[in-house]
């Protein structure tokens, strides 16, 4: 217990500006002059917690500590440090703590029992207070701790008050044995002045006495330490009366009583104002206890006193009870007579007006000018700031109604968009607890942040609760390894190596994942897991605090980042006005899947404008839209994606011909993106899910347009003619819509129930249907215009079949010949008519999916020939129903069939022979023979007792006449038109579909529909009106897609393949043969698609970061190169990658 | 050496975005003021400016307890125009001084896709309140200098050789390089002669003298 004395620095050491010595002057803050006055009392142990306004106090010693010989800690939280602050007094070391006022709140239970024990050297506690709440969620008056609990308490109003009061507060403190709470507010903290030093005084540890009854307040010896704080605060009163409490300046019978900031600014309006004043200023510099004897002497001279004080009327009220107890009738003013306000700092003017209204002196302030309307300009998280990486990975993976709750630090300006991370905040550590009180009454999965200086001040206490009750809720620790807010203070974690991993596994959390919140898509999968979790999963974001960092490693290079002109905000299309219209949260996931693809795969070019699948998609579909937002899990979104420009998505996500898959920059990486199943997972995990319709029509134009033939192209173009408003009344010759894809297609590969839910959708929209109405038989062009149509769209499609006459059909036993359309439409008719006798609706389901048909053909074999899709389908179709054995034959070479491969692989599949490279020649009984192409073989005869012709369709034109004119036509006798808008040679007659000239496939009709809807609508309306609803464009040029493809060096990640029925269940009956990929395997596949094309539909930078470095210039989004501190977050942001670095510098703020 | 005729008396004000350096500026021109001797008093109600928040700080030299404006500053360092307006209420005829007019656009406004106001219409509005405020392209300069993180330097010797302040360039300069980190001070220099250099040129070309510099 020897006394130990602290050297005073050497002379030749560079000086502290704070160990200069005695009787210099220097222009220091508030909260320095502070740290003076404690060196000029010898303090020797400091200590604290960071908070603002207090926070230099605690800085200053830590800077000059290792100098001068105090001993100082950042304590982890106020509580420790009002501790160790007693503890180093009772030891003998005169100590001074600081802490912000709620902090001091935080060590309410050791404060409220030191008095009794006492102290031994003197214990000063800098409580600052924040009126106003600058920096602050309240502003609490902490003077009334004084009489709650029995401590003097001190009020400067200026730098050079906060010094002396200060030295003299550890002199109190030891005279009286209470610690001494000096409470300076921001105004004070906060203001940097001339200030006078006084002598240096080397610090003493005088060492701990044992004495267990004076330092132990068990109840016996509590009631004998009330009793001394009473005498304890006698000896305060009077060494405060000596010292100078009441300060009085002028004289006169009216009085100011102030104390704190305010009291300096009574004292420079007083100076200030004009003329001579009889009012004297009474500046009140200890508020407990009250010099009570001097304050009476004084109040009987006076008549009048106006109580100047902030936050609460403290002084007014003790005052008035003062008077009262001595019959003192004295008017008193202030906060309670209205004459100043209740909350709030006082500025000079509303001590100006209380000085004039309450006491006549002076003149009322000037009328204030009303400040100009400017954008407000709150604290932002920095540029850089692993935070905003943090939430950005959270808003990701979360719902857009997940709740959370945050905490006091840097990570509170998550609060409002676009992060908007913040539902409720309290105070230190209750980011945690919030969280899981929320979530124990609502049983909801609640996420709770906090930093990691919080995480140890009270974090910890908060998770392990939340550990012990199993609470339903994710704990996220923002770990950027400083105090930052309040100027980059070690952190505990970083003081020490404890590990916040370490210290969570020990608390008992099983679920804790560490991630650098830099790698977005890895922070996402790593919050997604935490979502998907139950019970307690905690989640560490770590990330240096990047102005900190760049403090440290000043000379660390940086790589800044521009904005590629060229690249930003275009997806190609958007010059047609097309966008896609989605959130920018969705097109965060877009990017984000997009990043995640690249990202780990390393694809080593830029991607194109548009992306090849668009650019080859008959209906221009974004398919790198629904792609990404299946990996990101947004189905519903993805829906919209397809549905914004597909009629019919149950029947294409079945039939599609698939141009795009064979663009896909992926075919030669594992194979091209599965897209149609895709678009079919999520057509089926959606269906019914849908809330509302979308898209919505526009309301009623008032015109009608009639649309003859109901297959894809007419369906197509009434739905949009539909939505764009117009009145339409689709004709058929047939009883119902559909076209080929009700009475042609068979129900394995196109259920019924799916179209059907595809053609409510669109007679949903407003489309009126009229069956058995054929054009030339029951109306024709000029009749429609009669009854009223402001145009027609003529989309009957291609109905005859070609023929081919072939010898011996008349030869006895020679097969029965039929035609393919003849053939399936009588097959559909079939099941048709059967099923519609059942009662249910569900049975009708079942029996068309499952259920042969009554066999027409029944056992013996049946040969088809021709070599497209309906001659398969045809094939398939009379295995189905019962034939013996099928083949099937046709003029091409096997890799030069029309149909599709997959269709030719799955009749191989089920056991239909094919044959290529022959014609069919004649008829025999029992059998057709065909004989090679070439001319060179023998013969093949083939087994037949049906054989099915499906050598093609062509469209019956003849007769189609408008106003006395008949339509042009093209020298393939197909439909004239304009390509662009379907238009024909008679005014106001559109087409398209198996009537003109192009793709022959269910997607290029519908294809021709919207682009016809467009025409129409351009044509009656004009283009801003039709471009409300932009067609698809044509297609381009496949060689610069193929390009692409080419370009692209992706490793390889083999496709997932679709399941298929298998067996004779496959065989026999019309089960839907194609099965639908499941959920991971749908995420697995659209999480192929790299997304390579370019996203117009996009300020995604802007929307979801917030990041105070990115900004518009004349509508361009551009990088401020001073601003950028270069995390690159925003490159992973970017969908486009329009973000790109541009030089090598160090960014030295 | 008076300023302007205002004798020692003088409150300044600034005004900025938090990591502009408008507290460095504060704490300078405090300093200065002590080494020449006048009694100083400088507001830094910071709270959380350092994240890109609206900052102001008040200088009051002679005499005074408090950091509060009593009425119009007299000088005014203006570090952006939108912060120059949200102060401009504070101002008066009598207020002499700078605006920087480089922009820093503000998150909300980026936010909402509404671009930055124009200067020329911000101007106008300052000059109808504060007609004797000079506009500079600080930002521009300084990046001319190859010192764009010292503009709150530059503006320094802007003013200084504007013969605002009543203490003399080198006892500015001084102070200047007492806060100043050693790697930023060659960047600082190059800043506070620009700054110098720009006012040389200003008062040429008004023909209203420098007072001193």
């Amino acid at each position: 217990m020897a006394e130990r004395v602290t050297q005073l620095p050497m002379a030749s050491a560079p000086l502290d500006p704070l160990l200069v010595e005695g009787g210099r002057t220097d222009c220091v803050l508030g909260n320095e002059a502070i740290v003076r006055g404690a060196l000029e009392a010898g303090v020797a142990f400091a200590c604290g917690y960071p908070g603002t306004p207090s926070s230099e106090v605690t800085d200053s010693f830590a800077r000059l500590s290792a100098a001068h010989g105090v001993i100082f800690e950042y304590s982890v939280n106020e509580k420790i440090a009002l501790e160790m602050a007693f503890a180093a007094s009772l030891a003998g070391a005169r100590s001074i703590v600081a802490m912000k006022h709620l902090g001091l709140m935080s060590a309410g239970d050791p404060l409220s029992t030191i008095p009794y024990v006492g102290v031994e050297a003197g214990m000063v506690i800098v409580s600052a207070g924040d009126p106003s709440c600058h920096t602050s969620p309240n502003e609490q008056d902490q003077r009334h701790l004084g009489p709650m609990l029995h401590l003097p308490v001190l009020d400067p109003s200026t730098a050079q008050e906060a010094l002396d009061m200060t030295r003299f507060a550890f002199e109190l403190s030891e005279a009286c044995r209470l610690p001494v709470i000096l409470r300076p507010t921001a105004r004070v903290c906060h203001s940097r002045a001339t200030v006078t030093f006084g002598p240096l005084q080397p610090s003493k540890i005088g060492g701990f006495q044992r004495n267990p009854s004076r330092y132990t307040p068990i109840p016996f010896n509590a009631r004998r330490m009330r009793l001394e704080i009473e005498d304890r605060l006698k000896t305060a009163t009077a060494l405060l009366a000596e010292w100078g409490a009441l300060r009085c300046e002028g004289q006169g019978r009216s009085v100011v009583l102030a104390s704190g900031a305010p009291a300096a600014v009574c004292a420079d309006l007083i100076a200030e104002a004009e003329g001579a004043t009889q009012v004297a200023v009474w500046t009140l510099r200890a508020v407990y206890p009250l010099v009570e004897e001097a304050l009476v002497q004084r109040l009987r001279e006076v008549d009048r006193v106006l109580v100047v004080e902030e936050l609460s009327a403290y002084l007014e009220d003790a005052v008035s009870a003062i008077c009262s107890r001595h019959g003192l009738t004295i008017e008193i003013l202030g906060k309670r007579s209205g004459h100043l306000p209740l909350a709030f700092e006082y500025t000079p003017r509303h001590v100006q007006q209380a000085l004039h209204d309450a006491l006549g002196v002076g003149s009322a302030p000037s009328e204030e000018r009303p400040p100009a309307q400017v954008t407000p300009r709150p604290p932002v998280l920095c540029p850089s700031c692993g935070h905003r990486a943090a939430y950005l990975a959270a808003r990701a993976a979360f719902d857009d109604d997940q709740l959370y709750f945050n905490d006091i630090g840097c990570y509170t300006l998550g609060y409002g968009p676009p992060l908007n991370t913040v539902d409720a905040l309290l105070c230190m550590g209750a980011g945690f607890t919030l969280a899981a009180g929320v979530s124990r009454v609502t049983g909801k999965r609640t996420v709770g942040f906090l930093g990691d200086s919080t995480f140890f001040h009270s974090g910890m206490p908060a998770l392990f609760n939340a550990v012990k009750e199993r609470v339903n809720m994710v704990a996220v620790i923002l770990d950027n390894q400083v105090t930052a807010m309040t100027g980059f203070q070690t952190s505990p974690g970083t003081q020490h190596p404890a590990s916040i991993e370490a210290v969570v596994r020990a608390l008992g959390v099983e679920q804790v994942e560490t991630v650098d919140p830099f790698e977005l898509p890895t922070a996402v999968a790593a919050f997604r897991r935490a979502r998907d979790a139950e019970g307690l999963s905690v989640v560490i974001a770590k990330r240096p605090c990047p102005v900190h960092d760049r403090r440290q490693h000043p000379e660390q290079a940086v790589t800044l980042y521009r904005v590629d002109q060229a690249r930003c905000g275009h997806c190609g299309q958007e010059d047609e006005g097309r966008r896609c219209g989605q959130s920018p949260n969705e097109a965060f996931a877009r990017s984000l899947a997009r990043a995640a693809s690249s990202q780990t795969r390393e694809v080593s070019c830029q991607g194109p404008g548009v992306a090849p699948c668009t650019l080859r998609c008959p209906l221009s579909l974004c398919i790198q839209g629904y792609a990404t937002n299946i990996a990101a899990g947004h189905y519903e979104n993805a829906l919209e994606h397809i549905l914004s420009r597909t009629s019919l998505p149950e029947s294409v996500c079945r039939v599609c011909d698939r141009p795009c898959e064979d663009v896909c920059v992926r075919k030669k990486s594992g194979g091209a993106v599965a897209i149609n199943d895709l678009k079919r997972f999520v057509v089926s995990k959606t269906q019914g899910r849908s809330q509302r319709p979308f898209p919505e029509p526009l309301p009623k134009n008032g015109m009608r347009v009639a649309v003859v033939g109901a297959g894809p192209a007419g369906l197509s173009a009434s739905h949009s003619l539909a939505l764009r408003g117009y009145s339409v009344t689709l004709f058929d010759a047939r009883d119902r819509p559909g076209g080929l894809l009700a009475w042609a297609i068979p129900s394995y590969r196109l259920p019924q129930a799916a179209l059907e839910r595809d053609i409510a959708r669109i007679l949903e929209a407003g489309v009126r249907f009229e069956g058995n109405t054929a054009l030339g038989r029951d109306v024709t062009l000029d009749g429609l215009f009669e009854q009223g149509f402001d145009a027609v769209y003529l989309a009957v499609g291609a109905a005859r079949s070609r023929r081919l006459e072939l010898e011996g059909a008349e030869a006895p036993g020679a097969p029965k010949v039929t035609y393919a359309l003849a053939y399936l439409e009588e097959i559909h008719t079939r099941a048709g008519a059967e099923t519609r006798s059942q009662i249910s609706r569900a049975a009708i389901q079942t029996r068309r999916a499952e259920a042969p048909p009554p066999s027409r053909v029944g056992s013996g074999q049946a040969v088809v020939i021709g070599g497209g899709n309906a001659a398969i389908d045809v094939a398939r179709t009379l295995l189905r129903q019962g034939a013996d054995g099928v083949s099937l034959a046709c003029v091409e070479a096997r890799e030069d069939m029309p149909a599709l491969p997959e269709e030719i692989q799955g009749a191989e599949e089920e056991g239909i022979a094919i044959h290529t490279g022959v014609r069919p020649l004649r008829l025999e009984a029992g059998a057709i023979v065909c004989v090679p192409i070439t001319g060179a073989g023998p013969e093949l005869r083939l087994n037949a007792t049906e054989v099915v012709l499906a050598i093609g369709q062509e469209p019956v034109l003849e007769g189609l006449a408008c106003r006395g004119a008949p339509l042009a036509r093209t020298d393939d006798g197909l439909l004239s038109v304009d390509p662009q808008t379907g238009r024909t040679s008679a005014a106001r007659v559109y087409a398209g579909g198996d009537l003109v000239a192009g793709l022959r496939t269910v997607t290029g009709a519908m294809g021709w529909g919207l682009r016809g809807a467009w025409g129409i609508d351009l044509d009656l309306r004009g283009q801003v009106v039709a471009d409300r609803l932009t067609p698809p464009s044509l297609q381009s040029d496949a060689a610069e897609a193929e390009r692409w493809a080419e370009a692209f060096s992706v490793p390889a990640e083999q496709r997932q393949e679709h399941a298929e029925l298998e067996g004779e269940r496959r065989r026999r009956t019309y089960a839907e043969v194609a099965q639908v990929l499941s959920e991971a395997e749908a995420q697995a596949e659209a999480g192929r698609c790299l997304g390579c094309g370019l996203c117009g539909n996009c300020s995604v930078c802007i929307d979801v970061t917030g990041c105070p470095a990115i900004k518009l210039e004349e509508g361009r989004v551009t990088i401020d190169a001073v601003l950028c501190t270069g995390c690159g977050v925003c490159t992973t942001v970017c969908p486009n990658q329009a973000i790109v670095p541009v030089l090598t510098g160090s960014g030295v703020l | 050496m008076s300023a302007g005729g205002r004798g020692d008396r003088q409150q300044l004000l600034l005004a900025g975005v938090g990591g502009q350096g408008v507290l460095t500026t504060a704490k300078i021109l405090g300093d200065a003021a002590h080494r020449q001797g006048l009694h100083v008093v400088v507001g830094e109600m910071h709270g959380m400016s350092q994240r890109g928040g609206s900052v102001t700080c008040t200088v009051i030299l002679g005499g005074r307890r408090t950091s509060f404006l009593t009425g119009p500053p007299d000088t005014f360092v203006g570090f952006e125009p939108l912060e120059t307006m949200r102060t401009l209420h504070l101002l008066g005829p009598e207020t002499r001084g700078l605006v920087s007019t480089g922009s820093v656009s503000p998150v909300e406004l980026t936010r909402t896709g509404a671009e930055y106001p124009s200067l020329e219409g911000l101007v106008e509005k300052i000059h109808a309140v504060a007609p004797l405020l000079r506009t500079l392209d600080g930002p521009q300069l300084a990046e001319r200098e190859g010192s764009p993180w010292s503009l709150n330097v530059l503006l320094l010797g802007a003013l200084a050789g504007l013969g605002e302040l009543p203490f003399s360039a080198e006892v500015l300069y001084g102070a200047v390089e007492k806060r100043c980190s050693p790697r930023s001070l060659e960047d600082n220099e190059r800043a506070y002669r620009a700054g110098l250099a720009w006012a040389k040129a200003q008062s040429a070309s008004t023909g209203r003298g420098v007072e001193h510099g």
